[in-house]
């Protein structure tokens, strides 16, 4: 088999082929699993400072040559009016029938030079524009590093760092010789990092300044040596790879909708030029949401929170079906609070006989390259949970989902963890039973505000 | 480059004892590289080992010593509390070490392939007590390192995998992939086998009486050998296991991997310190957990506390003879496996999702959070002895320790109570959060942890009472 077309024709059902992928866990590479503990790196986050190393998981799909823009605004719902060099935005591509293929950043490097960077879907439709929509640029495409490195040497373009949390601004300055500089949020600009001009985007998180820096790959250590040296004094720790995953759990991020690729005639050529070992092909869905019709998975941009940047100012691939959409009530992004005592019951079984509950994993408890969880209220499906792990900053099980427009904040719903029947044939699934975990809808993202007054529900009337 | 030696004496002048400086080291626990996390996933993988059969890749964690020279028995011998009367081409032996005083440095697998020919595999400080005997005790000898892919600038350039195949199933898998019967052969001899087309040096093994083979060769035949073993267990549920289960398999077993080498302390040691540099692991081991004493001899194994005390042999002359045959008329502690109370665990990881002061974290499936877990174990408020390896079993769906007990604390069914986590908030070791010590109730249960002392112990004591 060539291409995912071929696969799928071979397997039938692509959710059922999705659901029983022998990928394995979606692995963040390379990076250690830990610098200290990952307890206290994401305490670093929310307290002092942290250094996220970004060089190994995502994919660099570079686009050069007089229709880049073009292109970009061909498959961006996004407004290009206003995409100068040194910008940067979130980009997230959609199918003609309006579903989210994937969403990554893409950076305005130079005139005519664009590269945008993320999980490998939207990065592949891009790719595939580019070389088939007639459009004059050529691509260049940097593949993430591969899961196990089995002593092969690792060589990425680019090194890509972060450096975050509320002392973040002083590292910088420290680093940079003098004040931060004056870059507005996602435009770019430069810092000084041990004697070279480093190129830096401005990012943030929880309100606090924050910057994503690059360069050539050779040179990372000596940036990463100098940032740790001058984050000594102001907390700052190195994040493994088992913590920078659940950043997304407080911040707010969904980074694993299917890609809304496997139906649609329109859509055939681009299965026909994805090839079978592809993450499309390969990836895997896993949790309680289990439908037969694969378009159950998919979502729009307006679920996942991208409804602001749709911009109906040009043409663009999905423009007539969000049109379409734009009216209608929405499902909307969440952030869920799940109950400790139900909690509890899960990991208790694990000290007991019988088929356990399935492993919650910390701190990331994803089991699959796209989780999607029912969640239902009063017996009624009302959502799906799409992305779950601990946070040691609010104490609590968190996840990522979208929920129907008429469940409001402060509600609780109960989230469906695990698999039907025993659990699907992934390799990450051992054979489990279901548990109902309730679960508080809260705001996204998951802040301090939200602890305070959304808290009460069961808490109190547990005690009460 | 300084030495250990050095290392200790300026950490005393500043009031530090070794105890301070191991308990506070920033290395974390030890690390089983050039193996994904999971291949599957950890309770899958646990549950091979006792259900099916599972390939453990030890290509990676541990160092190889190679010793050949007319004076390569000699010099060994000279360091072993076993004999070396047994010893043969084609045989290996758990070889174990002891300082002057009688305390354990280390154990390691020794193997013989041809007289006065040995390759010797394990933690470093075994190998490291070996090498400054050879350099400076006047043997005609030749040694050879070959570090642990941790400790080495190639990781992956290692002179040879090594494989074990273990589990219920292992010699269905043996026999599918060898074309017939593996060989009869007995515990710890070593035979040659073809697999793959390439010639594998085998040593019989085993786990919880169960027959398996730990397989040898150069290192860059080990894909071909590893890729025709796992296909051949396809249909006998084999899988490979990943760094995440693999340190958990050891409290099944009951093997304690990580003695602090008795090298600290004593004057006649003093050479060796000298010798030792301050990049060695025993200038940089770290020590974890609740057990606190300001002397690092108590934390030192005698033979007997490792159950090791049938392998001295007092027929032969070598070093720490005179201390142990001092001790061998006293009591000695003995090693036991604790399975900690459900409840209790459920307390300390129930409290990462609470208010208040967290417990220490408990990793799944190992709860190991330095080189050498110490941990109190007490009766009455009187410590009965400590513990030095945690973690969780999804065979035997419990958290289970390995102890060293004093003698009457250590029959099974004995109730003790374990302390998790460090004092006073915790040490400054970078896996440590800050958290607070809590208490967990244990029965003392046999080594190994077999299916008699599930049946017999789960319903004595406290259990029963509840």
């Amino acid at each position: 088999m060539k291409n995912l077309e071929e696969v799928l024709s071979a397997a039938g059902n692509p959710a059922t082929m999705l659901r029983n992928s022998q990928i394995g866990a979606y692995v963040y590479p390379v990076v250690p699993s830990e610098f200290s503990n990952w307890r206290d790196e994401q305490a670093a986050w929310q307290k002092t400072a942290v250094l996220f190393d970004q060089a190994h998981h995502m994919v660099e799909q570079y686009v050069e040559g007089p229709d880049t823009m073009k292109l970009f605004t061909h498959l961006g719902m996004n407004s290009f009016a206003n995409f100068p060099v040194n910008r940067a935005k979130q980009l997230a591509p959609c199918n003609y029938d309006g579903y989210v293929i994937g969403d990554g950043i893409l950076f305005h490097l130079e005139e005519n030079k664009m590269v945008f960077v993320g999980r490998a879907p939207a990065a592949s439709w891009i790719q595939f524009h580019a070389e088939t929509g007639g459009f004059k640029v050529k691509t260049e495409k940097d593949d993430r590093s591969p899961g196990n490195t089995k002593g092969l040497a690792i060589n990425r373009r680019n090194y890509r760092f972060q450096i975050q949390g509320p002392n973040a601004a002083k590292v910088i300055e420290k680093l940079n010789g003098g004040p931060m500089p004056e870059i507005k949020f996602f435009h770019m600009g430069h810092i000084n990092i041990a004697g070279r001009k480093v190129r830096a985007l401005r990012h943030g998180m929880a309100g606090a300044p924050g910057l994503e820096i690059w360069g050539p790959y050779a040179e990372r250590e000596e940036i990463r040596a100098a940032i740790v040296a001058a984050g000594k004094d102001f907390g700052l720790k190195e994040v493994g790879s088992r913590a920078y995953a659940t950043n997304t759990l407080e911040s707010g991020w969904i980074p694993s909708p299917l890609p809304a690729v496997y139906t649609g005639e329109k859509m055939k050529k681009y299965r026909e030029w994805l090839p079978a070992s592809s993450y499309e092909a390969t990836g895997s869905i896993g949790g309680s949401f289990n439908s037969a019709n694969i378009e159950d998975y998919y979502v729009t941009p307006y679920e996942m929170g991208y409804g602001p940047f749709i911009k109906f100012d040009h043409d663009f691939i999905g423009r007539q079906a969000l049109e379409k959409m734009a009216g209608k009530p929405h499902r909307r992004k969440v952030t869920l609070a799940w109950n400790p005592d139900d909690v509890v019951k899960a990991w208790r079984s694990m000290l007991e006989s019988g088929d356990p509950y399935k492993y919650i994993d910390l701190p990331l408890s994803n089991f699959t390259s796209a989780s999607y969880d029912r969640l239902t209220a009063n017996g009624k499906q009302v959502g799906l949970n799409m992305f779950s792990g601990y946070s040691y900053n609010e104490r609590s099980m968190l996840s990522l989902g979208i929920v129907d427009a008429d469940i409001e904040l402060g509600n609780e719903v109960k989230l469906l963890w695990g698999e039907e029947g025993g659990g699907s044939k992934k390799t990450t699934v051992e054979r489990h039973k279901q548990i109902e975990i309730r679960a508080i809808v809260s705001p996204v993202p998951y802040a301090k505000q939200a602890r305070a007054s959304y808290h009460e529900g069961w808490r109190s009337k547990a005690t009460a | 480059m300084r030495s250990l030696d050095d290392v200790l004496r300026a950490a005393g002048q500043e009031g530090k004892s070794a105890v301070d400086l191991l308990r506070n080291s920033p290395s974390g626990p030890n690390v089983y590289p050039g193996v994904p996390p999971e291949y599957t996933n950890w309770r899958d993988e646990q549950q091979a080992w006792q259900k099916a059969c599972v390939l453990f890749n030890l290509s990676f964690h541990m160092a190889d010593l190679y010793v050949e020279g007319p004076d390569a028995t000699k010099l060994l011998s000279h360091l072993a509390i076993n004999t070396f009367k047994n010893v043969s081409p084609g045989r290996a032996k758990q070889f174990v070490p002891c300082s002057h005083d009688g305390h354990v440095i280390g154990d390691v697998i020794l193997f013989n392939s041809a007289p006065n020919k040995y390759v010797l595999v394990g933690r470093i400080p075994a190998l490291n007590w070996i090498q400054f005997h050879a350099a400076t005790g006047g043997y005609d000898v030749k040694l050879e390192l070959d570090e642990r892919s941790a400790a080495r600038k190639d990781p992956f350039g290692r002179k040879q995998y090594r494989f074990q195949i273990q589990g219920p199933n292992a010699m269905k898998t043996m026999e599918k992939v060898l074309g017939q019967r593996p060989p009869e052969v007995k515990f710890f001899h070593v035979v040659t086998m073809t697999i793959a087309g390439k010639q594998v040096t085998a040593l019989r093994h085993g786990m919880a009486g169960q027959p398996g083979f730990e397989l040898v060769g150069p290192y860059a035949e080990g894909d071909a050998v590893r890729d025709a073993i796992a296909k051949a267990g396809e249909e006998f549920g084999l899988r490979l296991v990943g760094g995440r289960a693999y340190s958990s398999n050891t409290l099944e077993s009951g093997w304690i991997p990580s003695p602090v080498p008795a090298v600290y302390s004593g004057d006649k040691m003093k050479p060796y310190r000298q010798w030792l540099k301050e990049d060695s692991y025993e200038a940089r081991a770290s020590i974890g957990g609740s057990f606190v004493s300001k002397s690092i001899e108590d934390y030192y194994f005698t033979p007997w506390d490792m159950g090791y005390g049938s392998f001295i042999d007092f027929e032969h002359d070598f070093i720490g003879r005179d201390a142990l045959q001092k001790m061998a008329k006293g009591a000695h502690r003995k090693k036991a496996t604790l399975a900690l109370e459900e409840a209790d665990v459920l307390k300390v990881i129930g409290s990462q999702i609470e208010k208040g002061e967290r417990g220490k974290f408990m990793e799944f499936p190992s709860a190991v959070y330095s080189m050498h877990p110490f941990d109190k174990v007490s009766v009455g408020g009187k410590t009965a002895g400590v513990s030095t390896w945690i973690g969780y079993s999804s065979n035997e769906r419990k958290m289970l320790t390995i102890a060293v007990l004093e003698a009457e604390h250590a029959e099974p069914g004995t109730e003790v109570t374990f302390v998790w986590g460090e004092e006073n908030g915790g040490t400054r070791k970078p896996t440590v959060e800050r958290h607070r010590q809590m208490e967990i109730r244990a029965i003392v249960c046999p080594v190994p942890y077999a299916e008699t002392a599930r049946k017999v112990y789960s319903d004595s004591g406290w259990r029963k009472q509840a």
